[in-house]
C-alpha cells in the first residue's frame, strides 16, 4: 500500500513550521526594530534633529564620562536595593519553607501580594510615610518628642528600600523553588553523622542553596538596574538620578538630548545584558542540587515557641510592603492637605469626587482595561505558539528564537520604549500616539515574562500526551486545540492573568508612547504625582487598584465557571 | 424605487465626503480671511463654520497646563460645544514644544490649538509656519501688544505671574524674604524649590533677573541647592506641608488655589517687580479639525472664555482682555508690577544657555 | 479486527544525537501478525529504534518499510509524518488524557478520521469490552488506576484497527502481580487481532513470554536475533548469554585431541575440561561456554555421568524462594548453580558438580 501523503525531507515545510516560522519573525522583528533605532540614536553625533542621522560616532559614550555620578548612583542603589531584597526574600523563603511557621500556607499565598501593589504605589506611599518633613512617620516621631526627622525615604537608601520591598516577592519565589529542589536526605545524612543542626545549615544546606541564591541575586540586580518607579518618584525631586530617570528627564527637556540619553541606554543595557548571561550560564549549567528535577518537600524544623516570632517577621513584611502602603494612600486620599493629624476640617472626599469625574482618569482607565485585555489575550496566544515552538517542536534555529525573545529582559523597559518612540515615529502606518502602539510595546516588553510562564506550565504536560495524539492520526492543529490547549488551561489562565496586571501596572514603556488618545492609567498617575496634589493621587492610585482588583476577581470567577461547565 | 434611493444616497455621501474634503487643509490660505460676516454664537462672534465644526466632532489641545488646569478648560469648552470631543496632551511648555516639532518633523499633524506658556517657542513656531493665521472677530478687544506679529498666529489668553512664598509654619515673619536677593540667604539652602527648565515662567524669571542683577544671582542661586518641579501644584502642595520653606518661583494663581484650601502659606511681592509670563493660544496651521480649531480659539478670546479663564480655580489666570472683569481675588493685573522682555529677539537667542545653565545647576 | 496486518522491514537504520549515535545500522523484520520484541539494557537505542519506526524521532540514514511502502527513507528522501503512517502506539506512561473521559479518550482516533457518531459508539464498546473496561465509558480519565489506564491505553491503539501496534514498555510502572497478569492478557489479545507489534521492554521474562522473535541489542546495534527458545538455549556471545537468563561462562583453550561424539572440549586454565557442543560455530584456540546456572547439578554422591563430573566445595548457598543459589569454588574459580528442589548444602560442604554436554554452548568468536 502506498502512503498518499508522503512528505519529502524538508522540501515542503508543514502547517506547523509555517506558523511557527511566521510567529518568530514577527517576534524578531518587534524585538529587534526598536533597538537598532536606540543604537543609531546613541551613534548620532551630528545634528540630533536630522533624521536620519547624519554623522556617527562614539562621542556620546566619551561625554557620559561626565555623569559619572549618575551611573554610579544607579550601581550603588541597585545593589543596596539587591542586598536588601535577598535577605527579604532569603529570610521569608526559609521561614515559609523549612520552619514550622503557623499558618504556613496562608503566608505563603500573601508573599506574592507585593508583586501585585507594584513599586509606584509603593514609593508613593513610603513618600507620604516618610518625607522629612511632612511625613506621617516623621510627623508622629516629633509628636512623641523627637528631633528633626526619624527616616528620610528620599535618599539612595529610601529608594532601595521602597524597590526591595517590592522585589522581595520576587526573590522570595526564585529562593524558594531552590528550596524545594534540595532532597532533604543530604541534611539527613549529616545530620545522622552527628553535625548539629547550626553546623548542618552551614557546611551542607548552604552551600548547596548558594549558586541557587547568586542566580536570584544576579537576576534581582538586573531586575534594579532597569528599575524606574522608585527613583522617580522619591529621586528626581531630589536630583538624585539614575539612569533611567535620567533618560527620561534627558527625553522630557527642552531641548531633548535624545542621543546622550541614547548612550546612557545603551550602556545600561550592556550591564544587564553582561548580567543575564552570566546568569543563565549559572542556571543552565545544572545545580548539583537539581539532578533528578523533581520537587522535594524540604525537612521542616520545630522552632518551638520562636515560631510565634517568625510569624512576625513574615506578617511584618507583608504589613510593611502592602498592608501600610494601601492604608496610608486610603489616609492621604481623605484629606484635603494629608497631615497625620488632620484637623476635622481636613477630611474630605473632594479628591475621589474630582478623580472620578476627570475625563482624563476615566478615559485612561478604561484604555488601561482594554489594554490589558487585549495584550493579555493576543500575548497568550502568541506566546503560547512561541512557547511551543522554542521548547517543543524540534525546529532548528529554535534556539536563536529563544534568544530573541528573552532578549527584552535584557533592556530595560523604558530604554526599550525609547527605542521604539523613535523607531515608530517614522514608520509609514501612523500608529504612533495610538493604543496600538502601546499594544504592540506591551506585547514586546512582555515576551520574557509570558513565555517563561507559558513554557513552565507546558514543560509540565509530558510530551507523551500530544505523541499519543499524534499515533492517533491527529493533525498539528488538531492536537493543540483538543489535547495541548485544554491541558494548559489552567497554566495559560494564569499567564492570562500575569499579563493583564503587568499591562494596566506598566509605566517603563508607556510613560513615552502615549498620545492625546492613548492615555492609560498608570502614567496618568505618575503625572498627577508631579503636577497636581499628592492627596488626588492617592485617590487615582486606589481607584486604580479597586478597579484592578475587581476586574481580576470577575476573570477568576469567570474561568472558573466555565472549567466547572466543562466538567 | 430601490435605483432611486441609491441615487440619493449616493449623491448626500458625495456631499458629505466633499465637505469633509474640503475641511482638509489642503489650502491653507484659503481660509486666512474669509469675506464673510462673523456668525454670532452663545454670547461671542466666530467666522468658524459651527455646523461644520461640531461635524467634525473632535478637538486636539495641546497645553502645558496641568492635568487639572487642561481637563479643566477642555471641560469648559466642552461644556459650551457638546458635539466636540475634546482630546489633550498635557507636557511642560519645553516638552510640549518639542513633541510637536518631532511630530510635524515626522509628517504627523495630529493637533489642533496649543497653549505654550513662554513666548520664545512661540515665536519659533510663528517662524516655522506652524501656525495657522486666523483673524478671530474677538481680537478687537485686544491691545495689539497681547496679539501676534502679525496678529492672527496666537493671542495672550491670559498672564501668569509670581513672587516668593513661603511656609508660614516654618517661617517666622520676621526671618521671611522680602526682596527677590534674600533668596540667595544661606538659610535657605536646601529648602527651596523652583521649576524645571521646561517651565516658560522659569525662563522669564532667569532672563529678568539676569538683567536686573547680573549673571551672578543665578551663581549664587545655584548654591543653595534649589529642588525643581514640574507644576506650581507641587510647589505649593511642598510648601503646605512644610516640604520646603520658601520657593522661589511661587506663581499667583496657585497661591490662591492653596489659600481656598486652607494652607498656611505666605506670598510676598518684591518691590523689584513679578515675573511674568503671557498664556500663547493659538490655532496650528494643517490642523485636522480646521473649523472645531477656530472655534475654539474664538470661545477662549471671547469673554466668556476669558472669564473661565479667570475664574477657574485650576487657572485663575489674569485676563489681557480690555474689558475684562478683576480677578477671583477682586485684584486686576494692573495692580501687579510685572516684569517681562522687551528684546524678544535676545530672549529668544538665550534659550540654550538658560537650559544648559538650569540642567547643570540641577545636576544633569 | 485487523485484517490487513502489515509486516515491517527495517534496513540499516541510524539515529545520530548530536555527536552521540543511539542506533547504528539496525536491520530486522516483523513478519504479518507476529510479535517482535526489542529487548536490552537502557540506553541501548531499543526505544529510538521503535519511536524511529513511529515517526516520532527523524532518523539520520537507513530505510523502514511498512507494508512494502516506505515510510521513511534517506536515499529517496521520503519522511512520512507519525500522524499518517496508520500506525499505534502504547506508551509507558500510558498518556492517557486527563481532561477527557474514558469514551472520549479512546474514540479519539476514530474522531480524526471522521467516522460517523453510531460507528464511533459501538466500536469504542467494543475495543473497552475487548480490554475488560466496559461500563467505565463515563469515567474521567483522572480517576483510573494504573492497570485500568493501561487498558484504556490499549483499547485506545486498538479502537481504530492499525495495521501496526507499538508498545515502549507499556507493563513497566504497573506491580509486579499485575504485570504477570497484563503480560498473558497482552499476548493473548495480540493473538486474537493478529496485530504486527513490535514491543520494547527491558524486562526478559516479558520478552520471552510474549514475543514470536526477539532482537537483543546494545549500544545502539543487534547483538542477536532470534525467537526466545534459541535466544535462550544457543546465545551467540558473552553478552546475550548473561542478559538472557544467568550463565556461567567459561573459558578454556581449545583440545581437538579430546573432540569425540561431535563434542567439543576445552581446558580450562584451572586445569578443568569441559565437553560441550559447538552448534555449527566456529572454534577459535581460545574460546567460551556459556552453560546456565540452571543446567548445572550439584549431588553429594558423584553422578554416572563420564564426562562433566567435577569434585566442588560449596562456598555459599542462597534460599531465594523459588529456587536455592549455590556458590562453589571450581578449581581457582566460582560457578553459580540454581536449583528448583535442592536441598541447601552447608558452607563448606563438599559436592560434586555436573553438566550435561549438550548444555554447554560454545559461542562465537
Amino acid at each position: 500500500m502506498g502512503f498518499a501523503r508522503a512528505r519529502p525531507i524538508l522540501r515542503v515545510p508543514s502547517t506547523q513550521t509555517l506558523v511557527g516560522g511566521a510567529v518568530a519573525v514577527v517576534a524578531a522583528a518587534l524585538v529587534l526594530y526598536p533597538i537598532y533605532f536606540l543604537f543609531q540614536a546613541a551613534l548620532n553625533v551630528g545634528d540630533p534633529e536630522a533624521k536620519p542621522p547624519t554623522d556617527y560616532g562614539f562621542d556620546n559614550f566619551v561625554n557620559l564620562g561626565q555623569y559619572g555620578e549618575i551611573l554610579l548612583n544607579t550601581v550603588t542603589v541597585s545593589l543596596a536595593a539587591t542586598v536588601l531584597a535577598l535577605l527579604f526574600g532569603f529570610v521569608t523563603a526559609w521561614i515559609l519553607s523549612r520552619t514550622n511557621v503557623p499558618g504556613r500556607h496562608v503566608l505563603e499565598q500573601l508573599m506574592a501580594v507585593p508583586y501585585y501593589v507594584t513599586p509606584l504605589l509603593g514609593a508613593f506611599a513610603w513618600s507620604l510615610l516618610g518625607a522629612p518633613e511632612s511625613g506621617f512617620v516623621n510627623q508622629v516621631w516629633r509628636a512623641l518628642g523627637g528631633e528633626d526627622h526619624l527616616i528620610d525615604i528620599a535618599t539612595p537608601w529610601g529608594i532601595a528600600w521602597v524597590m526591595a520591598l517590592f522585589e522581595g516577592s520576587v526573590a522570595f519565589v526564585m529562593i524558594g523553588a531552590v528550596m524545594k529542589s534540595m532532597d532533604p536526605a543530604l541534611e539527613e545524612a549529616s545530620q545522622i553523622i552527628g553535625a548539629g543542626r547550626l553546623r548542618t545549615m552551614l557546611r551542607i544546606t548552604l552551600p548547596l542553596v548558594a549558586p541557587g541564591v547568586l542566580g536570584a541575586a544576579i537576576f534581582v540586580f538586573a531586575e534594579m538596574l532597569g528599575s524606574f518607579s522608585a527613583a522617580l518618584v522619591l529621586g528626581l525631586p531630589n536630583r538624585f538620578y539614575v539612569v533611567t530617570t535620567a533618560m527620561y528627564q534627558l527625553v522630557s527637556q527642552y531641548p531633548p538630548r535624545i542621543p546622550l540619553a541614547a548612550a546612557m541606554g545603551v550602556s545600561l543595557f550592556a550591564v544587564m545584558f553582561a548580567m543575564l548571561f552570566v546568569y543563565r550560564r549559572i542556571v543552565t549549567r545544572r545545580s548539583y542540587v537539581t539532578i533528578t528535577g523533581k520537587a522535594f518537600r524540604p525537612r521542616v524544623m520545630d522552632v518551638g515557641a520562636l515560631r510565634f516570632v517568625l510569624l512576625a517577621v513574615c506578617v511584618l513584611y507583608i504589613l510593611l510592603s502592602v498592608a501600610l502602603p494601601l492604608l496610608t494612600l486610603v489616609y492621604a486620599s481623605v484629606q484635603k492637605i494629608a497631615v497625620a493629624f488632620p484637623a476635622a476640617a481636613n477630611w474630605t472626599l473632594d479628591n475621589y469626587r474630582t478623580a472620578t469625574t476627570m475625563n482624563a482618569v476615566r478615559s485612561a482607565l478604561a484604555n488601561s482595561l482594554i489594554l490589558g485585555v487585549a495584550t493579555a489575550t493576543i500575548g497568550v496566544v502568541v506566546m503560547g505558539l512561541l512557547a511551543w515552538i522554542i521548547y517543543r517542536a524540534r525546529l532548528p534555529g529554535s534556539g536563536v528564537i529563544e534568544y530573541i525573545v528573552m532578549f527584552p529582559q535584557a533592556v530595560p523597559r523604558l530604554v526599550f520604549a525609547f527605542g521604539m518612540m523613535w523607531a515608530w515615529l517614522i514608520f509609514p502606518i501612523p500608529i504612533y500616539g495610538t493604543l496600538w502602539l502601546l499594544l504592540i510595546a506591551y506585547l514586546t516588553v512582555f515576551l520574557p515574562l509570558g513565555i517563561r510562564t507559558i513554557a513552565g506550565v507546558m514543560l509540565q504536560v509530558d510530551r507523551t500526551l500530544e505523541e499519543s495524539a499524534q499515533m492517533c492520526g491527529a493533525p498539528w492543529a488538531y492536537r493543540i486545540r483538543t489535547v495541548t490547549m485544554p491541558l494548559l488551561g489552567p497554566g495559560l489562565i494564569a499567564a492570562w492573568l500575569l499579563l493583564f496586571i503587568a499591562g494596566v501596572r506598566e509605566l517603563g514603556a508607556s510613560i513615552l508612547l502615549m498620545g492625546p488618545y492613548a492615555k492609560v492609567i498608570t502614567p496618568a498617575i505618575v503625572e498627577s504625582w508631579f503636577a497636581s496634589s499628592a492627596e488626588l493621587t492617592a485617590a487615582m492610585a486606589l481607584i486604580q487598584t479597586i478597579v484592578v482588583a475587581m476586574a481580576m476577581t470577575l476573570f477568576v470567577a469567570l474561568t472558573r465557571r466555565a472549567q466547572v461547565v466543562r466538567e | 424605487m430601490p435605483a432611486n434611493k441609491t441615487n440619493g444616497s449616493t449623491r448626500r455621501a458625495v456631499l458629505k465626503a466633499g465637505a469633509v474634503l474640503a475641511a482638509l487643509p489642503l489650502a491653507g490660505k484659503a481660509f486666512a480671511q474669509p469675506a464673510r460676516a462673523p456668525t454670532k454664537v452663545l454670547d461671542f462672534h466666530t467666522y468658524a463654520d459651527v455646523a461644520k465644526a461640531e461635524a467634525e466632532g473632535q478637538l486636539v489641545f495641546y497645553c502645558h497646563e496641568n492635568e487639572a488646569g487642561t481637563a479643566a478648560i477642555m471641560e469648559g469648552f466642552g461644556k459650551d460645544f457638546p458635539k466636540i470631543k475634546t482630546g489633550y496632551v498635557r507636557a511642560q511648555t519645553g516638552a510640549l514644544y518639542n513633541k510637536i516639532v518631532s511630530e510635524r518633523a515626522a509628517g504627523r499633524f495630529d493637533v489642533d490649538v496649543i497653549q505654550l506658556s513662554d513666548l520664545a517657542p512661540a515665536l519659533d513656531f510663528q517662524k516655522k509656519g506652524g501656525y495657522e493665521i486666523y483673524a478671530s472677530p474677538e481680537a478687537g478687544a485686544y491691545a495689539p501688544e497681547h496679539l501676534s506679529d502679525p496678529p492672527g498666529a496666537f493671542f495672550w489668553a491670559g498672564v501668569s505671574f509670581a513672587g516668593i512664598a513661603y511656609s508660614k509654619a516654618k517661617v517666622k515673619p520676621e526671618d521671611a524674604p522680602k526682596t527677590w536677593k534674600d533668596l540667595l540667604d544661606p538659610r535657605w539652602r536646601n529648602a527651596m524649590s523652583c521649576k524645571i527648565s521646561s517651565s516658560g515662567i522659569q525662563f522669564v524669571q532667569w532672563y529678568m533677573f539676569r538683567k536686573l542683577y547680573g549673571p551672578d544671582y543665578w551663581k549664587e542661586f545655584a548654591k543653595q541647592r534649589p529642588r525643581a518641579f514640574d507644576s506650581r501644584v507641587q510647589l505649593f502642595d511642598r510648601l503646605a506641608k512644610g516640604d520646603d520653606k520658601v520657593t522661589a518661583i511661587g506663581e499667583y494663581a496657585a497661591y490662591v488655589l492653596y489659600k481656598e484650601k486652607g494652607a498656611d502659606v505666605a506670598f510676598v511681592a518684591p518691590a523689584d517687580g513679578l515675573p511674568a509670563t503671557p498664556l500663547l493660544v493659538g490655532m496650528v496651521s494643517k490642523a485636522p479639525h480646521a473649523e472645531a480649531a477656530k472655534l475654539f480659539v474664538d470661545w477662549a478670546m471671547s469673554g466668556r472664555g476669558q472669564a473661565f479663564y479667570q475664574d477657574n480655580p485650576n487657572l485663575i489666570y489674569g485676563s489681557l482682555r480690555k474689558d475684562a472683569p478683576p480677578m477671583r481675588t477682586g485684584e486686576r493685573l494692573r495692580d501687579f508690577k510685572l516684569l517681562s522682555p522687551e528684546d524678544y529677539a535676545d530672549y529668544m537667542a538665550s534659550r540654550d544657555q538658560f537650559s544648559k545653565e538650569w540642567a547643570a545647576m540641577l545636576g544633569l | 479486527m485487523a485484517e490487513r496486518a502489515a509486516h515491517i522491514e527495517v534496513e540499516n537504520l541510524v539515529v545520530r544525537y548530536g555527536g552521540a549515535t543511539a542506533v547504528d545500522a539496525v536491520s530486522f523484520r516483523v513478519q504479518p501478525g507476529e510479535q517482535l520484541t526489542l529487548l536490552g539494557p537502557s540506553g541501548c537505542g531499543k526505544t529510538t529504534t521503535l519511536r524511529a519506526i513511529a515517526g516520532l524521532e527523524r532518523p539520520s540514514a537507513g530505510l523502514i518499510r511498512i507494508g512494502g511502502a516506505p515510510v521513511y527513507s534517506s536515499a529517496d528522501g521520503i519522511d512520512v509524518p507519525a500522524e499518517t503512517r496508520g500506525l499505534s502506539m502504547v506508551f509507558q506512561s500510558y498518556a492517557i488524557w486527563p481532561h477527557m473521559t474514558v469514551f472520549n479518550n479512546v474514540a479519539y482516533g476514530l474522531r480524526v478520521r471522521g467516522a460517523p457518531k453510531s460507528e464511533i459508539d459501538a466500536k469504542v464498546r467494543a475495543a473497552l469490552a475487548l480490554v475488560q473496561m466496559a461500563g467505565f465509558e463515563g469515567r474521567p480519565a483522572s480517576q483510573l488506576s494504573g492497570g485500568q489506564q493501561q487498558r484504556v491505553a490499549l483499547a485506545r491503539a486498538c479502537v481504530f484497527s492499525p495495521q501496526v501496534l507499538l508498545f515502549d514498555e507499556p507493563l513497566s510502572n504497573l506491580d509486579a502481580k499485575l504485570r504477570a497478569d497484563m503480560r498473558i492478557e497482552l499476548r493473548e489479545l495480540q493473538h486474537r487481532l493478529g496485530i504486527t507489534s513490535v514491543y520494547v521492554t527491558h524486562d526478559l521474562e516479558e520478552a520471552l513470554a510474549m514475543s514470536d522473535h526477539i532482537v537483543v541489542m546494545r549500544n545502539g546495534t543487534i547483538e542477536q536475533i532470534g525467537s526466545p527458545t534459541e535466544i535462550y538455549n544457543l546465545p551467540r556471545n558473552a553478552f546475550v548469554a548473561d542478559f538472557v537468563g544467568s550463565a556461567n561462562l567459561i573459558r578454556g583453550r581449545l583440545r581437538d585431541d579430546l573432540a569425540a561424539e561431535g563434542l567439543t572440549a576445552l581446558e580450562t586454565a584451572g586445569g578443568h575440561v569441559v565437553y560441550g557442543m559447538a552448534h555449527g560455530r566456529q572454534a577459535g584456540s581460545e574460546s567460551t561456554f556459556s552453560v546456565r546456572t540452571v543446567h548445572l547439578r550439584l549431588s553429594e554422591a558423584p553422578p554416572a555421568a563420564a564426562r562433566n563430573v567435577w569434585p566442588v566445595r560449596v562456598r555459599r548457598c542462597v534460599f531465594q524462594g523459588d529456587f536455592t543459589q549455590a556458590h562453589v569454588a571450581w578449581g581457582d574459580r566460582e560457578l553459580i548453580v540454581r536449583g528448583a528442589a535442592m536441598a541447601p548444602l552447608a558452607d563448606g560442604a563438599e559436592a560434586f558438580l555436573s553438566v550435561d554436554p549438550a548444555c554447554c554452548v560454545l559461542l562465537e568468536a
